[in-house]
């Protein structure tokens, strides 16, 4: 374990994270000045919100050794489910704060149906979630269906991410209370405590008396609530229902947690990490599109940063008798 | 995903654990499904759309449905010899796409060298998966994902985000599509012949014996002086290689390729297949030739669904229930196992 430990504790790595993340910003204002302007800044933080959320479940799920590939079909299905209750171009009732407990009611639900067949039918995580990520796609399509497009018809709500707070965007703001909330629970609560034991030594945990498998389906259904609360913000952003809203996200989210030092074999990251992971990606992406760089080379891009940082973190732990699937 | 063979505490608290899930143990029926089992799932849905739609398998319904599982049954078979190492390959459709666009790109100047070129190369590709797994003791879920995003971008930016159409020596591969041996395209009997060629392997060659080694104790392989590295990269390479001849069937059946076009969403029906197919998501148990059932089912999935009266768009909703219930049932446990 300690081998890896590139940087010790959550807190401690941040200063030099800081100064990565100044670094890019100062480069990529070379190549082009508008990138350090203060409206391009205010766009990176919304564009950051989204991927900002949905890092807090990753991580929770990941620090267990676990994976949740569900992200981008929870999406899709609660904003479907959301733009639907909410006052839309296809009409129908406008539910108002329903339509938010809704839609995120369905992210827990699809998040806890992955946890409890994870856990009671012991089948590996990212195939559970490879198949909850299609379900959700699925229903988000049928919602979806063949009539008009759902944009969203209400002025207030398609500006309220943009719109600024005390300087910030408010999705920035909404985005931060959810991190704050991830810190919380890793540092000061039980479910947090069981999360990192379950990480850090499973067999352990179970002879210790921690309530494992509880543990396991609260942390999957976290991340499926906080997958479908993102959903409902990217389908405000985007102004419009669409089953492929979260496209991309997971390219973004897996990467930033784990260039962060989030080990995907478990127990080790941390929230603070995780979020400055996801600053690094969204600067970076921004930075080479103002850079004039094709869009398409994105996913490239951060898969490329995805391969490197998981070779990174594995390479000490190299043995010739390790087994690594 | 990652165990280490050194004593740990998982050998110390083996006792302890027991009482660890409800439904732990082996289901006693799991010898029956890996026998029998894909093709009484493949007879149920053929049995359910003649039912709904009579007309449906008396005219060219044969030859729709084969071909559509061609380029399935190939990426699935990729996917179970990678499954059958107990490692999973999320790159292997992304591979197959690359590969139909440099074919669709290749074959107007190079014909048959053309394909041959790009055959090469996309196994080269899935080498390179293998080789990291393998080296770099990465867990193959997460590096596969990895590259999948890169081979993504490779086939947007090659095709410029264009459908490329083969504009000569089209019919050198369209062929394979449009003629058929006892109603059934010929890609789909290539699917068949690759099938029982791996079928072989894994059954009469020690290199067969060694992938199954590592599929059951990866540890006892090592051990055993199996040499698991190579083996990794082969499995992989070969998973690279099928993904190029459903590329092939890709190209054969639209005459052309594009980053978004047919085939960009083989992922997940081909993981499907395998599973359906009787191939163990924990490695060791795969029959290639259970796999034609399993991809011929998956291909019958949308037209089963439409036949019953649910919409076409419930296609993915259906794959992922498939995925999660077929896993549910076909799994193997060992009481003391962590899962990840």
């Amino acid at each position: 374990m300690d081998k890896r430990k590139l940087l010790h504790g959550d807190w401690q790595g941040a200063t030099s994270w800081v100064v990565i993340l100044a670094l890019v910003i100062i480069v990529f204002s070379f190549i082009n000045p508008r990138f350090a302007s203060i409206e391009n800044l205010r766009n990176v933080l919304v564009q950051a919100s989204v991927p900002l959320m949905l890092v807090v479940g990753a991580t929770l799920v990941i620090l267990m050794g676990s994976i949740d590939l569900s992200v981008q079909g929870i999406m899709g299905a609660a904003g479907m489910v959301w733009i639907l209750m909410s006052p839309n171009a296809r009409g129908g009732i406008d539910y108002g704060a329903w339509a938010w407990v809704v839609a995120t009611g369905i992210g827990l639900i699809l998040g806890l149906l992955s946890g409890v067949i994870h856990t009671l039918f012991r089948v590996p995580s990212f195939v559970v979630t490879l198949g909850t990520w299609n379900v959700g796609v699925g229903l988000a399509t049928i919602l979806y269906g063949d009539s008009l497009l759902p944009s969203l018809t209400s002025e207030a709500l398609s500006q309220w991410p943009t719109r600024l707070t005390l300087g910030l965007p408010n999705s920035f703001w909404l985005a931060s209370i959810v991190v704050l909330a991830g810190i919380l629970l890793i540092g000061f609560t039980q479910l947090g405590r069981g999360i990192l034991a379950i990480g850090n030594n499973e067999p352990l945990a179970v002879v210790n008396g921690v309530p494992v498998i509880p543990i396991k389906i609260a942390a999957f259904g976290i991340a499926g609530l906080l997958s479908g609360f993102a959903g409902i913000l990217a389908t405000m952003q985007l102004g419009s229902g669409a089953p492929g809203v979260g496209a991309g996200q997971l390219f973004t989210v897996i990467p930033a947690a784990v260039i962060a030092g989030t080990a995907l074999s478990g127990g080790e990251g941390g929230m603070v990490r995780s979020a400055l992971g996801v600053f690094l990606l969204i600067l970076l992406n921004n930075g080479l599109v103002l850079a004039g760089v094709d869009p398409n080379y994105q996913s490239g891009v951060f898969g490329a940063i995805l391969v490197i940082a998981i070779v990174a973190v594995d390479w000490p732990q190299r043995d010739r008798l390790r087994v690594a699937k | 995903m990652n165990n280490s063979v050194k004593p740990d505490a998982s050998a110390a608290v083996s006792p302890g654990s027991n009482s660890q899930s409800p439904v732990a143990g082996h289901f006693s029926h799991l010898a029956f499904w890996q026998a029998m089992g894909p093709f009484l799932v493949f007879a149920a849905t053929v049995l359910t759309v003649s039912l709904v739609n009579p007309a449906f398998l008396g005219g060219t319904g044969i030859a729709i449905v084969t071909g559509a599982a061609a380029s399935i049954l190939l990426v699935a078979l990729g996917q179970a010899m990678v499954l059958h190492i107990g490692s999973i390959d999320l790159s292997n459709a992304a591979i197959a796409l690359l590969g139909a666009i440099l074919m669709a790109m290749a074959l107007p100047t190079f014909g048959i060298a053309g394909l041959i070129a790009v055959l090469v190369a996309v196994t080269f590709f899935g080498a390179v998966n293998g080789a990291i797994v393998a080296y770099c003791q990465v867990p193959s879920f997460a590096l596969t994902l990895g590259m999948l995003g890169i081979f993504e971008a490779a086939a947007l930016v090659t095709s410029g985000s264009e459908t490329i159409y083969v504009t000569k020596n089209r019919e050198l591969v369209t062929v394979l599509y449009h003629y058929r041996l006892a109603g059934v395209p010929l890609t789909f009997w290539m699917g068949v012949v690759v099938a029982l060629l791996y079928w072989a392997l894994l059954r009469f060659t020690s290199v067969g014996q060694g992938l199954t080694a590592i599929g059951k104790n990866e540890a006892g392989a090592i051990f055993a002086a199996v040499r698991t590295g190579w083996l990794k990269v082969l499995a992989f390479a070969i998973s690279g290689f099928t993904a190029g001849l459903a590329g092939i069937t890709i190209v054969a059946q639209a005459g052309s390729a594009s980053a978004s076009g047919l085939g960009s969403d083989l992922l997940l029906p081909g993981i499907a297949a395998a599973l359906v197919g009787g191939t163990a998501i924990s490695g060791g148990l795969t029959n290639p030739v259970s796999v034609i059932f399993g991809a011929l089912t998956v291909a019958f999935v949308p037209i089963a669904v439409q036949a019953i009266g649910i919409s076409a768009q419930a296609q993915s909703l259906v794959y992922g229930i498939f995925i999660i219930v077929v896993v549910v049932l076909t799994t193997t446990r060992s009481r003391d196992e962590i899962i990840k």
